[in-house]
């Protein structure tokens, strides 16, 4: 997360005390993971999984950011990144990994955010033995859930994130066990020999233009339009990928070329998926919505993509 | 277990959003004179809602029985089928305890919930849907049975490609912190 632009700092003197803690904190958060070096170990929870991680992040002095990231049980998902970008990737995490230069490079917009959440300091924790201060992201419309972030009171780095759901109950949880601020060792930024380095599947090319959406929740924009061929099957699909700045959504179109496949919606801990048969003049499309957003909010998106090329450019 | 998670659990059950130990949980207390107490008065205050009358009564245990009676065994070759067995019957006795629930009250397609203060969207959730992506996504690497034709494969070999696609290219955005690569790690275990 970069750091947040000097303007907004400036426009926050008039606000209160409690609006510009708040920007404080987002901002020392944004700082955080481009300033400061730390190691520890953390725990993912969602429904159906329980897994610990352990991470080494070290600031450079040119100020390039490397991570390695690594599952401690079962398998040993490892993941080395130089400034975001990934550069090797193990077992099975490495098989969908598209071209790079599709990614803009994402900021925490504090004023971007501010549009669609309800953001308030709910009080202080303690978490993996440091003293934290809770942040609340309420959303301010149905279409996206909430978060609940406790954040490093000497670092601003994030110990403990909850991911919520519109009755407050609990999607997924990561959570930091143990951290300290030390710069991690050359030895222990070296990937073992199972990181791979990254390949990158073809992208036949950009798929802008060629579908668009009569809605979307407010504050999602398109990060992504790409057709990919789809390693399971001779189809070229559609992906397009939607942010508002903290949730997003990914939204798959393939052509069924006669296949008879039924709508279906699942929900896999804090990702949804919604999978809708559409009639296109070219035969029958599924369109495949899938998130980390509310069941109601992908099956609107899934029933507005039309096909074509917008008349003028949508929402 | 206290009263209030069975409460819950009853109240879950209910709303067709028991997950297989809610629903395990009120199975085994279902011979318990309170707990049907709790479902009738439940039922009740369900059909005021709907200005039915109704006599309701708490009977899903010869409903879930007949249920698995019907099902066929699952197939014993390998753990992975054991558990997707196990997901198998679980849905259906939701389907059975949800047959159950209408049987008494005919009208509750409008969604109308007692434990939520906002109406949810309306939509028509099918209830097997979640356990079956997870048994589907279970059995699509580990065995080499053939895979059925029609609806379940496509969701079967679509679904966790597509659930994988989006965790992550979240994981390769720049900027992010480590919880995409978490995501994207879980959906790797089983």
């Amino acid at each position: 997360m970069r750091a947040i632009p000097l303007y907004l700092l400036g426009g926050l003197l008039a606000l209160p005390v409690q609006a510009t803690e708040v920007q404080d904190l987002l901002g020392r958060l944004a700082a955080a993971e481009r300033q400061q070096s730390f190691q520890g170990t953390f725990i993912y929870e969602r429904n159906g999984s329980f897994s610990t991680h352990a991470v080494w992040h070290r600031v450079e002095e040119g100020g390039e950011v490397r991570e390695r990231l690594l599952q401690l049980d079962g398998p040993a998902q490892e993941v080395l990144k130089v400034d975001g970008q990934a550069q090797c990737v193990s077992g099975s995490l490495a098989d969908q990994v598209s071209e790079g230069q599709a990614w803009p490079a994402r900021q925490l917009d504090a004023e971007q955010l501010n549009s669609w959440y309800d953001i308030r300091v709910a009080g202080h924790s303690r978490i993996a033995n440091r003293p934290a201060v809770v942040l609340v992201l309420a959303p301010k419309d149905q279409h996206r859930y909430g978060f609940e972030l406790h954040l490093d009171r000497e670092t601003g780095l994030p110990l403990k994130s909850l991911l919520l759901n519109e009755r407050g109950q609990l999607l997924e949880r990561f959570q930091f066990a143990q951290l300290d601020t030390s710069v991690p060792t050359e030895n222990a930024m070296q990937p073992s020999s199972s990181c791979r380095p990254v390949r990158f599947r073809a992208a036949d090319s950009m798929a802008e233009g060629s579908w668009r959406s009569d809605w979307l929740p407010p504050g999602f924009t398109l990060t992504t339009a790409q057709v990919r061929r789809e390693p399971t099957a001779d189809d070229s699909v559609t992906y397009l990928m939607y942010g508002d700045g903290l949730a997003r959504f990914s939204v798959f179109l393939e052509p069924l070329k006669g296949r008879a496949v039924e709508d279906a919606r699942s929900q896999l801990g804090p990702t949804v998926a919604v999978s809708r048969r559409m009639s296109t003049d070219a035969g029958d499309v599924m369109v495949t919505v899938v998130g980390e957003i509310p069941l109601g909010t992908a099956e609107r998106i899934a029933l507005s993509m039309r096909a074509g090329v917008p008349e003028q450019a949508s929402q | 277990m206290s009263r209030e998670t069975l409460q819950e659990s009853l109240s879950a059950v209910m709303d067709n959003e028991a997950d297989e130990l809610e629903l395990r949980r009120v199975l085994t207390a279902s011979e318990n004179g309170e707990l049907r107490g709790t479902w009738s008065r439940y039922q009740i205050a369900r059909a005021a809602m709907h200005r039915e009358l109704l006599v309701p009564q708490l009977d899903i245990a010869s409903a879930v029985s007949a249920a698995l009676a019907d099902e066929a065994a699952p197939a014993r070759k390998t753990p992975i089928w054991r558990s997707v067995g196990r997901v198998a019957v679980a849905a259906s006795v939701t389907v059975a305890v949800l047959a159950g629930v209408r049987f008494y009250n005919q009208d509750d397609l409008s969604g109308a919930q007692l434990a939520q203060q906002e109406a949810s969207p309306v939509l028509s959730v099918p209830q097997v849907q979640g356990p079956a992506l997870l048994a589907g996504y279970n059995s699509s690497e580990e065995t080499g049975e053939p895979a059925e034709v029609g609806t379940a494969s496509w969701h079967e070999q679509r679904l966790p490609s597509y659930l994988r696609q989006h965790a992550q290219e979240a994981v390769m955005g720049t900027g992010e912190t480590a919880l995409p690569y978490a995501r994207a790690a879980s959906l790797e275990n089983r």
